[in-house]
């Protein structure tokens, strides 16, 4: 492990952090509120930090990257941004304890939209900005973002990229891998800019639409009010969040392909149509659910409530117009599992990934098939081709560490003092990286009551969720420390 | 510059890292996906698992949009059949292939003129037995190659402990070597490519690079102190199909050759194509063989078995027991480093000429030549200067050089010149560059960019 290395290499992305605040200060500056001095601040520390660290290790530069230092720099590079990203909100009024502000951040980088923040609106048009441009750098990913506008990463992005989008197929669409991250920022970036439109269309004031749309695009699920997008409650806008929250839990590639001239990428992609019928199946059970409780009015009002939470929390955002914890047991148990799900690999959704539960019914099938006919020879396929062994063994190796830490981390929560429904939630939804669970932490409730432990694990959960576990997990290998 | 590579054996991998490392759009295809993913665990380039002679998988790799398809398989007839599929699907795609087999030696003209249209056909084998007949001719170095058609020589000699020159600083070494004037070009040291300035010094150990005309080398060799007695009498350790058509050429030279080869069935073959080689059969490492065959008197023993540490212990073992010295077949390239460690400085191997001659092929703009050095950290050029780049009509000092990067030599039609700080290029010049790995992008750049300038 050359450490002096990786010190250089997430020297540079603090540095890059610190400059991405000049865009919360450009609207504190417009607005001028009180976030222009803590930014500045903020601004200050970052950038000296990073560049130090930068200008320190620079003769320490390497020309290629091992695959454990690629996970060093990208774990350290996220807990860097982190806390960091914590400072805004640690600065302003002073009232946060630190803990507080590094949990927001966090929540932020990794898209959860968790927040510890009673009153949303308080906060000055600065720190708002900034709460959800952080969601909006850590959806398509921050060292992503690297690769294709730091050409000095160029060796070893490679790397880096499988450390941080560690999709079980790794899909490259061009020959080299900052043509790709460059080409994933900029299919981001245009459908930001589509959702902006559209929202202010919808009547929506420009800040709260380029706030929305950073939340959204990253399935992230921060608001800038304290009721979430029910503040605003118009049907078209609800639509628009649907369709744009629906488009983010889709392969990135696939949007690629679609703009590249190729509509019928969606339907051949086997995961996509997958997550399309989850999404189509839980939305029709939900509203069954719901108007034969006749919680709402009408068969119309259940359809649109029911849509709207089940695709913010199976493509793991977390908006809320509505207060699901009064709704009836099943409907409850359908969003659970959606956190559980997620959305398709290669897009900014958390979670498990349907690929993943695709290939493990597959699997499933296999051993039973297998029973039947003991000397059969099945290959399991994904798109028409064979899926390699070693891809199915990480499949499930992740699937079940994902289970287990769920279960440990539950555990711990419940050992903490946290009641038992909000402490399997809250791990659920962090490691999900979702947002609201239910019990104490449910979508009109907040993160702030919890003692301070149990946010610490919070963090890491939400750390754990968005780095698809490898990456974080291999520290706490002895045989990663042993020379 | 899109790039499709059909093979992801050795010689595919290099060169997709190469070229990967040139930041050049690289698509790697091979039917075996452990080899594929270890050229895309290490190197930034994308693969596709298929066959490479099939017309589906090379459009998905993106044939069309491709300026060079390699084919580099291990199979004659895949790499036939994949330029063939190329030919037809995109015929302005460049299309090189790698073609071993001895019988379609005479038909590597035909296929350029006819489809499947390939523009180079490379043989390994043939690169190998050249560079094997350059290294007896130039007796004490560790490397050469040709540049301007032979005229110029460029040559790697190690350093010996107790040379004159070592520990001489290069601005020193004109009075120390009187007149004659000399330009180092590249030091290898311990595995490190230098470009050295007057301050360096030299070392013992290390491997010089240097450039001269064909008939100074022998001059320029006795400065190293390194001669050697012309070759008379050779043994060949492996009677394959390289084994072969070196005794072949060694046999219209006369020089006394002898083969040693295992199996009985082969050396019925050689003997009855062979006139004057005597074909001898038994194992290389036979001591009693070797000494019966007077391996004492032997001026180069030359080790060609498709094992490689059959050959390392062949030539050891006959340098052991007086041969003058052993050039030695290696396909390892990760055993590299270790040859002159064990003492071996003369290594051939099929895979790096291979990868030389693609090489040439791939550079844009006028580059005639390029030839890899050990280790592939360097390269070198031959380049044609043309009116529109930057590097003709200023002295070389002026010019915004990248570093790692050095002119070597000018060839002026007849003339060829060592070149100083004062020197200019003129217009069609060739210009011979020793270029550092990093260094390559750049050179590339001054040389051509403004070829797409009109």
């Amino acid at each position: 492990m050359r450490w002096r290395y990786i010190l250089y290499v997430v020297g540079a992305l603090i540095f890059f952090v610190g400059l991405s605040m000049l865009l919360p200060l450009a609207f504190g500056l417009y607005y001028r509120d009180h976030s222009v001095a803590v930014l500045l601040k903020s601004i200050g520390v970052t950038v000296s930090t990073g560049a130090l660290l930068f200008i320190a290790f620079r003769s320490q530069r390497q020309e290629t990257l091992r695959q454990s230092e690629g996970m060093a720099i990208v774990a350290l590079g996220w807990t860097a941004a982190g806390l960091f990203g914590a400072l805004p909100f640690f600065l302003e009024g002073g009232t946060l304890r630190f803990v507080d502000a590094f949990f927001e951040s966090v929540s932020g980088f990794t898209t959860t939209g968790a927040s510890i923040l009673t009153d949303i609106e308080a906060l000055p048009k600065g720190l708002l900005m900034w709460r959800s441009f952080i969601q909006w750098l850590g959806g398509m990913g921050i060292i992503v973002l690297s690769i294709a506008i730091l050409p000095f990463l160029g060796v070893g992005g490679m790397q880096l990229y499988k450390a941080e989008v560690p999709s079980p197929v790794p899909d490259k669409l061009k020959p080299r891998i900052r043509d790709t991250a460059t080409i994933l920022w900029k299919v981001y970036a245009l459908f930001s800019v589509a959702q902006i439109i559209m929202l202010m269309l919808g009547g929506m004031g420009f800040f709260d639409a380029v706030c929305h749309t950073f939340t959204t695009m990253p399935t992230g699920g921060f608001s800038t009010k304290n009721a979430s997008i029910a503040h605003f409650d118009s049907l078209f806008m609800d639509g628009v969040i649907i369709f744009f929250m629906l488009l983010s839990g889709i392969n990135f590639s696939l949007h690629y392909q679609m703009l590249r001239g190729r509509p019928l990428a969606f339907w051949k992609d086997g995961e996509c149509r997958f997550f399309l019928a989850a999404v189509g199946g839980c939305i029709a059970l939900v509203a069954l659910d719901l108007s034969r409780y006749d919680v709402y009015d009408s068969i119309g009002e259940a359809v649109r409530y029911g849509a709207f939470q089940v695709v913010s929390i199976i493509t793991t955002t977390g908006y809320a117009t509505a207060d699901y914890e009064q709704w009836p047991a099943m409907s409850q148990l359908i969003l659970l599992t959606c956190m559980f799900l997620g959305a398709s690999a290669g897009s900014t959704g958390g979670g498990m990934k349907c690929l993943r539960i695709m290939l493990c019914f597959k699997y499933c099938y296999r051993e039973l098939f297998l029973l039947l006919h003991p000397r059969a020879v099945v290959t399991i396929k994904m798109g028409g081709k064979g899926v390699p062994d070693d891809v199915m063994r990480s499949v499930l190796g992740f699937l079940s560490l994902y289970v287990g830490l769920f279960v440990i981390s539950a555990i711990a929560m419940g050992g903490l003092g946290v009641d038992f429904v909000t402490a399997i939630t809250a791990v659920a939804t962090a490691m999900g990286n979702v947002g609201p669970g239910f019990g104490s932490v449910g979508p009109v409730e907040n993160y702030a009551h919890l003692p301070q432990a149990a946010k610490w694990l919070l963090i890491w959960c939400m750390l754990l969720g968005r780095l698809e576990i490898f990456t974080v997990l291999i520290f706490i290998v002895p045989a990663y420390w042993r020379k | 510059m899109k790039i499709v590579i059909v093979g992801a054996g050795e010689v595919g991998y290099h060169i997709a890292s190469r070229l990967a490392f040139e930041n050049k759009d690289v698509v790697v295809v091979d039917k075996n996906a452990d080899a594929l993913r270890r050229v895309s665990e290490n190197t930034d380039v994308q693969t596709i698992t298929g066959s490479g002679s099939s017309p589906s998988v090379l459009e998905e790799a993106g044939i069309r949009k491709a300026e060079i398809l390699l084919a580099v398989t291990n199979q004659d007839e895949t790499n036939l059949v994949a330029c063939l599929v190329a030919d037809m699907l995109s015929p302005t795609t460049k299309k090189i292939a790698r073609i071993r087999g001895a019988d379609f030696d005479q038909y590597h003209k035909t296929f350029q003129s006819q489809p499947p249209h390939i523009d180079t056909v490379i043989n390994p084998e043939i690169e190998v037995v050249k560079t094997i007949e350059r290294l007896m001719r130039a007796p004490g170095a560790a490397d050469v190659g040709e540049f301007a058609q032979g005229r110029i020589k460029f040559v790697g000699v190690y350093l010996d402990r107790n040379a004159r020159l070592a520990g001489v600083r290069l601005s020193e070494l004109p009075e120390k070597i009187g007149q004659r004037r000399l330009l180092i070009a590249v030091i290898v040291r311990e595995e490190q490519v230098i470009i050295p300035t007057g301050k360096d010094k030299l070392l013992p150990g290390d491997l010089i690079y240097f450039i001269c005309e064909e008939n100074q080398m022998s001059e320029i060799m006795s400065i190293f102190e390194k001669r050697a007695k012309p070759v008379k009498r050779v043994l060949i350790v492996g009677g394959g199909r390289i084994g072969y058509r070196l005794a072949v050429r060694l046999e219209t030279q006369s020089i006394n050759c002898k083969i040693i080869e295992r199996s009985a069935s082969r050396c019925a073959e050689l003997a009855e194509k062979l006139d004057k080689t005597v074909v001898l059969r038994g194992d290389g490492t036979d001591q009693n063989l070797l000494s019966e065959e007077n391996v004492g008197d032997i001026d180069v023993v030359i080790t060609l078995t498709n094992d490689e540490e059959t050959n390392i212990l062949t030539s050891l073992l006959a340098t052991k027991m007086g041969a003058a010295k052993a050039i030695i077949k290696i396909n390892k390239f990760s055993y590299f480093p270790l040859m002159k460690a064990i003492g071996i400085e003369q290594v051939v191997s099929p895979r790096l000429s291979a990868i030389n001659t693609i090489l040439q092929h791939i550079r844009r703009g006028k580059v005639l030549s390029a030839v890899a050095l050990k280790g592939e950290q360097a390269e070198v050029m031959e380049v044609v200067a043309l009116e529109t780049s930057d590097i003709v009509g200023t002295p070389l000092r002026r010019i915004s050089f990248p570093k790692g990067a050095i002119v070597a030599g000018i060839v002026r039609g007849e003339q060829i010149i060592i070149p100083t700080g004062d020197s200019i290029v003129e217009p069609n010049d060739h210009i011979i560059v020793f270029a550092q790995r990093h260094a390559i992008g750049g050179i590339e750049k001054l040389m051509a960019v403004k070829l797409e300038y009109f």
